[in-house]
């Protein structure tokens, strides 16, 4: 008799397994944002299904304008078609590490790793008084700084698709749908006091993915 | 005989019409030995007749949102909301700080704010289609005609509930 209990129960628990699942795993991409601040013992997490991600992205007017393109243009001192020609050659390089910076306030990485350009940013931990006067949140400027660690993953296809556009013009909407089919981390920020982390995966909540 | 089934049976119809087409509710509960408790019930077809009837009594300015920026982001919103709207459910906000968590989820057609402290909880609902209709046209007027239409589509929800410490007020339409 308790065989049978416990047999049922657990083909009870097998058939509930997939649905539990199938609740989780959306089949849709989705965005997350995760910000966790040790110091005021806060955490905010954010959940957006790429498709409420797009509909932002496609019509913030300051940002973006018609059709879908960023302007980049000559006011940030680099021409598009520079940056196209720049882009194509290094593409056609392969993995390489395009730029290496060793500073005395932080280091400074680029790479392409496969389908991947990292981007990574160590500021290093500052000495003395001042490091103790950052943990200490006394100096806004040095707050945050200690020990601050960037992490960038592009894929190398989300920057062909952007570059894509004509002229002056980013193409926002060719980025969007690359990113649409991206899964895994895009951005991680972590110093001593909070930790940020961007990623895109199919879960419509960050519990396995995100801890 | 006859006349008193007449006299019982008319109330009992009109009240059975008038349920029938849904009722919002407020019933506030209030804590305490000697706490009152209030129930408002509102027949949900009196505030779709006053949206009705709102642009023939009301002047057109009272009705229209005259700011130029505001309009601008109009079309953003309703595109956010529509997108809302057909995504899959799940929860697409939380904050945890130590006095307070807040969550809003997607729950259906529905969003649902939920803000919980150490005092006080409240939750919110919030009907996308509903929140769509609220809208403004491309020209800032409020579309009334089409908010009394939306409203009976929020029938069987729960709008508000607010416990805060033994009272308790809830609003949802029946």
């Amino acid at each position: 008799m308790r065989k049978s209990i416990l047999a049922g129960v657990g083909l009870l628990a097998l058939s509930v397994l997939p649905a539990a699942t199938a609740a989780a795993q959306t089949g849709t991409a989705w965005l997350h944002v995760r910000v966790e601040e040790a110091r005021k013992a806060e955490k905010v997490s954010v959940n957006l299904p790429m498709t409420v991600v797009e509909a932002v992205l496609k019509a913030t007017p300051e940002i973006i304008e018609k059709h879908g393109r960023i302007h980049l243009g000559e006011e940030h001192g680099l021409k598009m078609a520079d940056i196209r020609r720049a882009w194509k050659a290094l593409a056609a390089v392969g993995d390489a590490e395009f730029v290496t910076v060793e500073g005395e306030e932080d280091n400074v990485r680029v790479a392409r790793k496969g389908d991947i350009v990292q981007v990574f940013v160590d500021c290093k931990a500052k000495a003395g008084k001042e490091a103790k006067e950052a943990k200490e949140g006394k100096e806004k400027e040095s707050k945050g700084r200690a020990g601050e660690e960037v992490r960038v993953e592009v894929p190398v296809s989300l920057v062909d698709a952007f570059l894509s556009g004509e002229g002056e013009d980013g193409n926002m909407q060719a980025a969007v749908a690359e990113l649409l089919k991206r899964r895994g981390d895009i951005v991680r920020v972590k110093d001593d006091d909070s930790h940020v982390r961007v990623w895109i995966d199919e879960q419509n909540t960050q519990a396995p993915a995100g801890k | 005989m006859a006349k008193l089934a007449v006299i019982l049976g008319v109330p009992i119809a009109l009240l059975a019409t008038i349920a029938s087409l849904g009722v919002v509710v407020v019933d506030v509960r209030e804590g305490g030995p000697h706490g009152n408790r209030i129930v408002v019930p509102v027949p949900l077809v009196l505030a779709q007749a006053a949206l009705a009837v709102a642009p023939a009594v009301t002047p057109a300015d009272k009705l229209r949102i005259p700011d130029r920026d505001v309009l601008e982001h109009v079309g953003l919103a309703r595109e956010v909301i529509e997108a809302l709207a057909a995504a899959p459910d799940g929860e697409l906000v939380r904050v945890e700080q130590p006095e307070e968590t807040v969550v809003i989820t997607k729950e259906g057609r529905s969003l649902k704010v939920h803000v919980s402290g150490s005092r006080e909880n409240v939750t919110v609902n919030v009907p996308l289609h509903l929140a769509l209709q609220a809208l403004p046209d491309e020209r800032g007027h409020i579309r009334t005609l089409a908010l009394a239409g939306a409203l009976s589509a929020v029938r069987f929800t729960d709008l508000v509930d607010v416990q805060d410490g033994n009272d308790h007020v809830r609003v949802w339409v029946w």
